[in-house]
Parts: C-alpha cells; sequence; structure tokens
C-alpha cells in the first residue's frame, strides 16, 4: 500500500486507467430510502491522520509500536495520541490513518470488551476471555462492511497479542478496504517501505519467528521506529512499545524515544553538488 | 540536425486525447544505490527490467561507464539512463582529450544536471553518479528534474526505501572497501526481495583512489531458476509443413 | 480526483473500493482427480503484504474420526469443493465465505451429506451476478468430482458467467499460462508428426503426476516473468480418497 494515507482507496491510473466512477455513484437501496441528495455526505479523505504502525511476533508474542503524533496534512498538530489500545487481557490493536475514524474504533472496541466482561465475569460458567482473533474478525468484518457501503473507516489496523488459551502469537492486519493477511511482521503506511524490509531480515517465515527472542524482536522494532523517524516527515521521536507475551501479558510503554540516531555526518556535507565552503 | 527531435509531439498529443492508445516505456523499476569508504566509493544494482507487471529482461546492467574511473547506477525509463549516460560519458572523453586530464566527477554531474533540467524532466533518468579523480572519491545523484544531492550514502528507484532503510540502520563512517560491498549489496537485497520492481541479482561497481575501476557484474545471483520437472521438447513433425516454396536466387549487376 | 466544480454542487472526492492483489489461480480436471493449485503471495502496488496467504479452501464435509485415522493428511472428503479466488482479495474472502455459509445451509436443509458441483457452480453464479452492479472483482475457479466420479473444474467471470472446462488460468499470470495450457492439456497447435498438419494429436486425459509436473513448471515460470506471482506454491488435489495439499517454495523476489 502507498504511504501515503491520501492516496489510501484511490486508483492508480497508470495502472487501471481513470476509475469508472459510474458505478460507485450508485446508490444502495438502503440510501434510495434515506437521502434526498444525490451526494454522500461520506468520508472521502482523512483529515487528522496518524502514521505507521509497526509489529512483529517473537517466540512467545508480539512487540508493536506506534509513534504518539496525530498530523493535519503537513502540520505536526497534537503530539501525545496514542495510537496503540489494549482490548481485553491479551490483544493490543495499532491504527493508523484517520485519528476520527480510529477514536470511533476505539469507542466500539471500549463497548465490544464491557460487553464481553458484563457476560464473563467470575459469577459465568463458562468464562470466554476476547481473543485477539475474535477482535480480528469482528474488525476486518466493519471495515469490509464499511467499505462495501461505500463509507469507509480511513484506516490501517493492526491486532496484536497472544491466544489465552494456547498461547499462540497473533499478528494481522486489515485495511479501509477490507482487505486482510496475517504476516510474522507487519507495518502500515510508509512502515511498510521502511520497516517490513529491516524485520523480514529477523523473520521471513513463521519458523523464523518462532525462533526470535524478545531482545531481538525489540531490537527490530527499536530500528524500524529509527529509521521511520529519519526518513518519514510525518513521524515523531516519541512513540508507545507494546509487547504481548503469553507468559507476562502485556507491557505497555507510552513514552519511549528514539535513540542512538547518527545526524554527526550532515555538518560534513556541503551543498548540493561542488560547493566546498 | 542535432538534439531531439519533436516533430511528432502534435501528433502524439492528438493520439492519446483522441484515441486510447498509450506509449509504454521500458522502465528499470529498480534498486541502486552507492555508499562511500575509507578510500573509495561503491555503487551496486539489482538486474530485473519491466514493462508494467512483465519482467522484461531478467539480468540486465544498470551500471553504466562515464568514463573509466566515473560510473553510473541508473533507474527509470531505461532509454533516458542509457542514452544520457552515454552522451555525457561521450561529452566527457572529448573534454579528457582536449584538457589532457583525468575527467573529474563534478563536470560529469554538472553535465547531467543541466542537460535534464534543460528537458525539464522530459527525459526519466534518475542516477547515482560516483566516482574517483584526481580530487578524491566522490558521490552525488541526479533526479530527472536536474537537482543533485550529495552524501555519504545515496539510494534510487523503486526499492530505494527498502535500500534506505538498511544504509539507515548499518551505515557507519570509514568503513573498509569489503565492508561498503557487503552493505551496498545487503542494501540491494532488501529490494529485490521488499520491492516487486527489483529482482535477480546484484552488480556491484568499486571505485578506489589509485585503483583502476572494477566491475563485479552479477556479484551476487541469490534467484538461480530450479530446473524444470519436464523436457518440452516437440517431436519433429509436430508443427507440419503445408507448403514448400523454392525462390531462385537472381544476380543482381551493381556495376555501372 | 474531482467532478463538479460550481458553487452550488459539492465537489466529490472518489474513493476506490477496489484493489489490485495479485497472484494467479490454476486448475486442471483430470479423468478421476482435480487440482487447483495458486501462488502464495499477497500484494499490493509495488509491495508485497505477506509470503503466505491462502487464496483456495477446501470446503469439506467434517471428517469423520475413521477417516482420520485412515487418512491423517487427508484435509477433505472426495466430496469437497476446492474453491479459489483471484484479484481483489477482500471480495475473495467475502465471497468464499458466502458460498461457505451456503455450503452448510445446503446440506443442513436438504439433508444431504455434500453438494453437488453443478449446484455449486450455480449458486456461485447466484453470488456474483447478486453484485452486478457493484462487482465481486475477482476470478473464481472451483474444483471437485462430478456425480459420476470424473475430474470437474468451473471458472466464473467476476459477473458469474461461467462454464466447466478441462482447464483454467485466472489471475496476473493467465496471459502467460493459459496459451501453454492450451498446447500441453489440450494439445491446441499439435499435429501427429509425418502428417503435414492434417492429423491433429488426439486429445487424452493426463495422469496426476504430469498435471502436477505441468503446475509446477507453469507456476516456476511465470514467477520468473511476472512481479506480483512468487512466494510459495499451494496444490490442492481431490479424488476418490480426498483431499490433500502441497506445498512448495516459489522464488521470493
Amino acid at each position: 500500500m502507498n504511504h501515503d494515507p491520501y492516496s489510501w482507496g484511490r486508483p492508480s491510473d497508470s495502472m487501471y486507467g481513470e476509475y469508472n466512477r459510474e458505478i460507485a455513484n450508485a446508490p444502495t437501496s438502503m440510501e434510495q430510502h434515506t437521502s434526498s441528495s444525490n451526494f454522500n455526505e461520506h468520508t472521502t479523505r482523512p483529515i487528522v491522520t496518524g502514521t505507521s504502525v509497526v509489529a512483529i511476533k517473537y517466540k512467545t508474542g508480539v512487540v508493536i509500536a506506534a509513534d504518539n503524533l496525530a498530523s493535519y496534512g503537513s502540520l505536526l498538530r497534537f503530539q501525545g495520541v496514542e495510537r496503540l489500545h489494549k482490548v481485553g487481557k491479551t490483544t493490543v490493536v495499532g491504527i493508523s490513518g484517520d485519528i476520527s475514524d480510529m477514536q470511533y474504533l476505539v469507542k466500539v472496541l471500549d463497548q465490544l470488551s464491557m460487553d464481553n466482561n458484563y457476560d464473563n465475569d467470575e459469577y459465568s460458567d463458562n468464562v470466554d476471555e476476547l481473543q485477539p482473533s475474535y477482535i480480528f474478525e469482528y474488525l476486518s468484518n466493519l471495515m469490509y462492511h464499511r467499505r462495501s457501503k461505500m463509507n469507509p473507516l480511513w484506516n490501517a489496523l493492526v491486532v496484536s497479542g497472544v491466544d489465552s488459551k494456547t498461547g499462540e502469537p497473533f499478528l494481522q492486519y486489515v485495511n479501509l478496504l477490507g482487505v486482510k493477511y496475517a504476516s510474522p511482521s507487519i507495518a502500515t503506511g510508509f512502515g511498510a517501505h521502511l520497516a517490513v524490509p529491516l524485520l523480514r531480515r529477523l523473520a521471513d517465515s513463521e519458523e523464523q519467528a518462532a525462533e526470535l527472542t524478545l531482545e531481538e524482536a525489540k531490537k527490530g522494532i527499536r530500528d524500524s521506529m529509527r529509521v521511520l523517524f529519519y526518513r518519514d516527515t510525518r513521524s515523531s521521536k516519541n512513540y508507545s512499545l507494546a509487547i504481548i507475551d503469553k507468559d507476562a501479558g502485556i507491557t505497555y510503554d507510552n513514552n519511549v524515544d528514539v535513540e542512538d540516531m547518527s545526524w554527526k555526518f550532515a555538518k560534513d556535507i556541503k551543498g548540493y553538488g561542488t560547493q566546498k565552503v | 540536425m542535432t538534439g531531439l527531435s519533436f516533430d511528432n509531439h502534435q501528433r502524439n498529443q492528438h493520439l492519446q486525447s483522441q484515441h486510447n492508445v498509450s506509449f509504454k516505456t521500458t522502465s528499470t523499476g529498480t534498486t541502486i544505490v552507492g555508499i562511500k569508504f575509507d578510500n573509495g566509493v561503491v555503487i551496486a544494482a539489482d538486474t530485473r527490467s519491466t514493462q508494467g507487471p512483465i519482467v522484461a529482461d531478467k539480468n540486465c546492467e544498470k551500471l553504466h561507464r562515464m568514463a573509466p574511473k566515473i560510473w553510473c547506477a541508473g533507474a527509470g525509463t531505461a532509454a533516458d539512463t542509457e542514452a544520457v549516460t552515454q552522451l555525457i560519458g561521450s561529452k566527457l572523453e572529448l573534454q579528457q582529450l582536449y584538457t589532457k586530464r583525468e575527467p573529474r566527477v563534478v563536470s560529469s554531474l554538472q553535465m547531467l544536471k543541466q542537460h535534464l533540467f534543460k528537458h525539464q524532466g522530459h527525459l526519466g533518468a534518475y542516477l547515482i553518479v560516483a566516482g574517483v579523480d584526481p580530487t578524491g572519491a566522490h558521490l552525488f545523484s541526479v533526479q530527472a528534474h536536474g537537482s543533485t544531492d550529495v552524501g555519504y550514502y545515496q539510494s534510487l528507484g523503486s526499492g530505494s526505501l527498502a535500500a534506505m532503510a538498511v544504509l539507515e540502520s548499518e551505515y557507519k563512517m570509514n568503513m573498509t572497501k569489503d565492508e561498503a560491498i557487503k552493505l551496498a549489496s545487503d542494501a540491494i537485497e532488501a529490494g529485490i526481495w521488499n520491492d516487486l520492481g527489483s529482482g535477480s541479482n546484484v552488480d556491484v561497481c568499486v571505485m578506489e583512489i589509485g585503483k583502476d575501476a572494477q566491475l563485479l557484474r552479477n556479484y551476487r545471483t541469490p534467484n538461480v531458476r530450479e530446473v524444470k520437472e519436464k523436457s518440452y521438447k516437440f517431436a519433429r513433425g509436430t508443427t507440419g509443413i503445408l507448403r514448400t516454396e523454392v525462390i531462385a536466387e537472381y544476380e543482381i549487376d551493381t556495376s555501372v | 480526483m474531482m467532478t463538479g466544480q460550481h458553487g452550488s454542487q459539492p465537489i466529490q472526492h472518489q474513493f476506490n473500493p477496489y484493489s489490485d492483489n495479485g497472484g494467479t489461480l490454476l486448475g486442471i480436471a483430470g479423468e478421476d482427480f482435480a487440482i487447483l493449485a495458486s501462488d502464495t503471495r499477497q500484494s499490493v502496488d509495488y509491495s508485497i503484504n505477506t509470503r503466505l496467504s491462502h487464496k483456495i479452501k477446501a470446503i469439506s464435509p467434517s471428517l469423520t474420526a475413521e477417516f482420520k485415522a485412515q487418512n491423517p493428511k487427508m484435509i477433505g472428503t472426495k466430496n469437497s469443493i476446492l474453491f479459489g479466488t483471484n484479484g481483489f482479495s477482500a471480495d475473495g474472502d467475502a465471497l468464499t465465505r458466502q458460498f461457505e455459509e451456503n455450503w452448510k445451509w445446503y446440506v443442513h436443509d436438504q439433508n444431504k451429506s455434500a453438494m453437488s458441483m453443478q449446484s455449486a457452480a450455480r449458486n456461485v453464479q447466484h453470488l456474483l451476478y447478486g453484485k452486478r452492479f457493484f462487482p465481486y472483482y475477482v476470478h473464481t475457479i472451483i474444483c471437485g468430482l462430478d456425480e459420476e466420479g470424473k475430474g470437474c473444474l468451473y471458472s466464473f467471470d467476476p459477473v458469474g458467467s461461467y462454464e466447466r472446462e478441462q482447464c483454467r488460468v485466472g489471475g496476473a499470470g493467465a496471459s502467460l499460462i493459459m496459451p501453454f495450457l492450451d498446447n500441453q492439456v489440450n494439445f491446441k497447435n499439435q499435429y501427429i508428426p509425418g502428417t503435414n498438419s492434417t492429423e491433429r494429436r488426439k486429445v487424452d486425459y493426463l495422469s496426476l503426476d504430469e498435471c502436477l509436473k505441468l503446475v509446477k513448471d507453469a507456476f516456476t515460470s511465470v514467477t520468473e516473468r511476472h512481479i506480483t506471482v512468487g512466494d510459495g506454491l499451494e496444490i490442492f488435489i481431490i479424488d476418490k480418497n480426498g483431499v490433500r495439499c502441497e506445498y512448495h517454495d516459489l522464488k521470493k523476489d
């Protein structure tokens, strides 16, 4: 996927020719009843956006990170916006793309876990905790449903966690089109171009991910976040990092900084060609 | 008549607006990098060339020689990178004969950017220029519109982000030649594995101060095709001969 | 992208509900077996989403303990349907799920053990045509055994036009592989040597082994020449014993 949220869900003309918008403009049966206007007032572009989410599986869990910045176009508008969300006891959902749609999703997820808690408190006969796979199933259906109504939630989501019954690490992706996939390492937006190549060097298959230690995985994520801060103009130094481990549960730090940067050689670079001083 | 001919421009514009035709170019949807080291500079490239989603050439050469010790890695429109590189290469040689001095990397850079700027981005050449000359080792990049960039490491092409991720996490100052070759190859490999526009092999060119430039063609070959399950030789006669005709040979008298 | 410029009309930006997720899907029906194969790469633009996605699902009646004990490597019975989609993966997943749902209700309501290939094909047509004006952007191929136990394959276009065929390729590599299969499976453009293009080579069923070789060569070849095909190859085989699945690595560049 293109790294720029503004181009998400838009056709690449060079490859397919211009998109036939007649198809998309046809009203659905429901809209014919409810809307008198020819135009639907739906999200057609993101406004305040969050950039990459990066994650990798390791032997006994998943490490996931996203920076704490919400951008308004090229303006770095809000610092301290957390984009990693705990759902249930063993799941963390990372969200990039439109922030208002993210906040709606968080509301939905909160309601989901609240409903689950009512049905599964200590007095219940059969406690069925929310598993990452349940949450992913819910979210992927929601995303595909909304895209099919031509009213997408302009986000790319990463659902990470461990299954509390089997201890199996879980990592899956879904975006505004409802396209979903699983992989040992996943990143959204710019991260798909910059972080994934680094993470795939650590684990390119499930077998390799099952051999990866927590320290190696953490280093991979730290390196990725540093490279993203170097190269993604919509990223910030300050980020959140979550580790979901089958034994230790969720470890969440919302205040990590990119470290070990080197900008030293910049002073030796003069101009853009032949300049000497 | 020198330079490019624009005779067909108006006709082409008309064809594209009136009919459903487009003019496709072979793009080297590419990963290329350049890295400075201790005593020189190294450039590297993958070897896949594409036309849309189809692989046009599995082992093409994207490393071009402009002068014996000035080499260029090219991304973008294949024809443009080759043409522009050859053009500046021959200018460089004429200049060398005229001035009786070794060509300099900055000269080639200046000529490239002026040529590309003149054509306002219509020549889709994205180049990493590197070489050694009497003033030392140099590494630059040039964009199609004529802007240039200096740095200790550069990457360009559709796989440039994958390559740059590796460069940003592993580059260090004052590497040895071997370290630089390894890092350059690793960066290209990141492009080969992660970018669909890049693939096949790694080509490397090392330019060390005081030594001849060294082209390491197919320095790494991580994508050798496995043997096929089956042979597809047809029995002779599977395609029949429907008709044979013998054309008599005529002698043409060319004398006046 | 905008339509409508005047003040009274709102500016409309366009949302494109589709993407191309690459890959190739290939099916061959033999005399008493059928195979359905696909690569496991899922991509978008120039990026690889994952090297291991599953574009084919074996939809099978539940396996008895006895069956499992006798056939530990089988993942379905001979009454299974191999369901493969290629194109826009979100639609492919949705279509597969819809069909599976229909399949389950059908066997339940009709008190049958499975659905015939004929009925399955007609149902897929209805699913696809039901979204005629907002199509599932996928090429669908289903494989199984027909009521006589013969290998059976149906292929569908995105809006539900379908046909029973001997072999079919869908997706990115279709134009590269289909001519090869025409020549190697249906012996198109092959004549009997010595007859000077007067007598065509007779079409005959290929053995399973021969078909598997063709499938592997087709996929290694298309991996060489198409950028969205690669990473891995999943081959599902259905015959009178049941369904099994083979995996082979493909090049990852």
